[in-house]
């Protein structure tokens, strides 16, 4: 082992080097939260306080509220990516085109004016939840998923032509079979914003639970411990959830070689 | 070395292209007929060579009609027609009447290759299991059975561009073109792409290969025509912007097409190509 090679620039490592130095900052993070809440004064909670934050959480049911938390997430997304994916791929056909564009450009209207005329219409909120989730993370879908489509060489659309595919076929072979393996990383990547907006929308019904509830009733009440106990499952719980999903792609479209 | 001309193959009438008010190719024709040889069933092979930026890639669109004519016309026999009066009927050439093969062998990246094989031919008439033998019997003799179940990231350069051959073979049946087969590849997949060449021209007496390349020796030794792209001199002086033929070397007439290797008249051509091609 040579340790002028971790600080060369460009250096290629072996996989035990790698392995080394990740532990060495996963240690160094660790020790130093130990260190900085060992004394009186802390700017955050000591791991102990955090790990006691965690047992309380767990007595009260974390588990359930992480699955309550998921099952809004997913009828969210599943709404939300069947909308999109309509709306997007209309957009090589000239006439709806100016649709998923307008759309995508919603994305910087302001949510609050968006939930207004959500209460109007839909009738409860464990609905108005799943609503301002789908509205929310739809014009994300379909701006990513525009990105996509508009990315695609135009020499993919040539063979097709030159197979005698027809338009609607080109539309069929090269979009939307072609790219199905983009949708779920285009899932993948905006989920993250949409985990984040969780606590957002679950103190829109408190009886509903959720993980956004009990990081809001922790943050009343000040404790810290919790608090981070807390953030800590959502991270966890989030990367969980970005894992799964570029092991579902590569599983499922082998031939699905990016990132 | 004989030979007869029969019917015309293809026809370049006039053509000029624009991409929006950019004319980038103009008044280009070209000819050229059905070559039969004695004892040999002889395809054609067509080179098209030019300096870079002077509008081969854009002509090969118009040829293969990826691309609308801003004027002139591609024609083709249409043998889908009976022939009348001894004469094959014609046709203005459509999308996918004339097979393409770009540079990157682009291939479907989602279809495995025998899907993609199958796919090609999926406008055919041939019942699935025709279909499947006759994709087999092509993998099998371009050396791709092993590989048949792959993805085209799964293969190597030479392995995709056969593929990408072979899938256009299917599905337009005797015009092959293909801009710059040999860029990008080694001296073995050079050698491949060679053979496929003889493998095309070998098949069927209608089928015409029309092909770009940089290398010219390379292209003097395969084709039997040759035409050179570039721009025109002005009567004023310097040379247009706008690309056309400004030669064409018929290798057949010139009793050098077909012969086995590179020799000293291919050379002697060779050089007299670089000329022109510097000079325009």
């Amino acid at each position: 082992m040579k340790l002028k090679k971790w600080f060369k620039p460009f250096e290629s490592l072996s996989k035990r080097d790698d392995l080394l130095i990740r532990s060495i900052w996963f240690l160094v993070i660790v020790g130093y939260w130990f260190v900085a809440t060992s004394g009186i004064k802390k700017l955050f909670p000591s791991p102990d306080q955090v790990w006691k934050g965690f047992a309380a959480l767990y007595s009260e049911g974390l588990v359930v509220h992480i699955g309550s938390s998921l099952w809004l997430c997913l009828q969210a997304t599943l709404i939300s990516i069947i909308f999109s994916l309509i709306v997007a791929y209309s957009y090589p056909i000239p006439f709806l085109r100016p649709l998923p564009k307008l759309l995508s450009r919603l994305r910087y209207l302001p949510l609050t004016g968006i939930t207004f005329y959500l209460t109007i219409l839909v009738a409860d909120a464990r609905s108005m939840q799943v609503w301002v989730l789908v509205v929310f993370m739809s014009l994300y879908f379909i701006t990513s998923l525009m990105a996509v489509i508009k990315d695609i060489p135009e020499e993919e659309i040539d063979h097709a032509r030159s197979l005698k595919c027809s338009r609607w076929e080109i539309l069929w072979e090269v979009i939307i079979k072609g790219r199905m393996d983009y949708v779920i990383d285009v899932l993948r990547q905006n989920l993250a914003i949409t985990w984040m907006m969780l606590v957002t929308v679950e103190s829109i019904l408190i009886a509903a639970g959720g993980l956004g509830v009990l990081i809001k009733n922790s943050d009343k009440f000040m404790n810290h411990g919790r608090i981070v106990a807390l953030q800590i499952v959502i991270l966890l719980v989030g990367l969980a959830i970005d894992y799964s999903l570029t092991t579902l792609r590569k599983s499922v479209f082998r031939y699905s070689k990016f990132n | 070395m004989l030979y007869e001309k029969k019917d015309i193959i293809l026809h370049v009438e006039d053509l000029s292209i624009a991409y929006g008010d950019k004319v980038i190719i103009q008044n280009v024709s070209m000819m050229e007929h059905d070559v039969v040889r004695e004892g040999k069933v002889q395809g054609q092979t067509i080179a098209v060579l030019g300096r870079s930026g002077r509008g081969k890639s854009t002509l090969f669109r118009g040829i293969t009609g990826l691309v609308a004519a801003k004027s002139g016309r591609v024609i083709i026999p249409d043998y889908s027609k009976a022939v009348t009066d001894g004469l094959q009927p014609a046709k203005l050439v459509a999308e996918g009447d004339v097979g393409f093969v770009d540079q990157k062998y682009t291939l479907f990246r989602h279809k495995t290759i025998l899907d993609a094989l199958l796919f090609s031919m999926r406008n055919t008439n041939l019942s699935g299991k025709e279909k499947l033998e006759k994709a087999m019997s092509y993998l099998v003799e371009w050396g791709l059975e092993n590989v048949k179940h792959q993805y085209p990231n799964e293969l190597s350069g030479g392995q995709r561009q056969r593929v990408a051959i072979i899938e256009q073979l299917l599905s337009s049946g005797h015009y092959l073109v293909l801009d710059e087969p040999f860029s990008g590849l080694d001296v073995g997949n050079i050698k491949n792409a060679k053979a496929s060449f003889d493998l095309i021209e070998c098949a069927h007496e209608l089928n015409t290969i029309i092909f770009s390349t940089h290398d010219i020796e390379l292209a003097v030794e395969l084709a039997d025509s040759i035409y050179i792209v570039g721009y025109p001199k002005k009567p004023e002086g310097g040379l247009d912007t706008i690309g056309t033929i400004v030669a064409h070397f018929d290798l057949k007439k010139m009793g050098i097409a077909w012969r086995d290797g590179f020799d000293a008249d291919h050379l002697e051509l060779t050089n007299e190509i670089k000329r022109v091609m510097l000079e325009s």
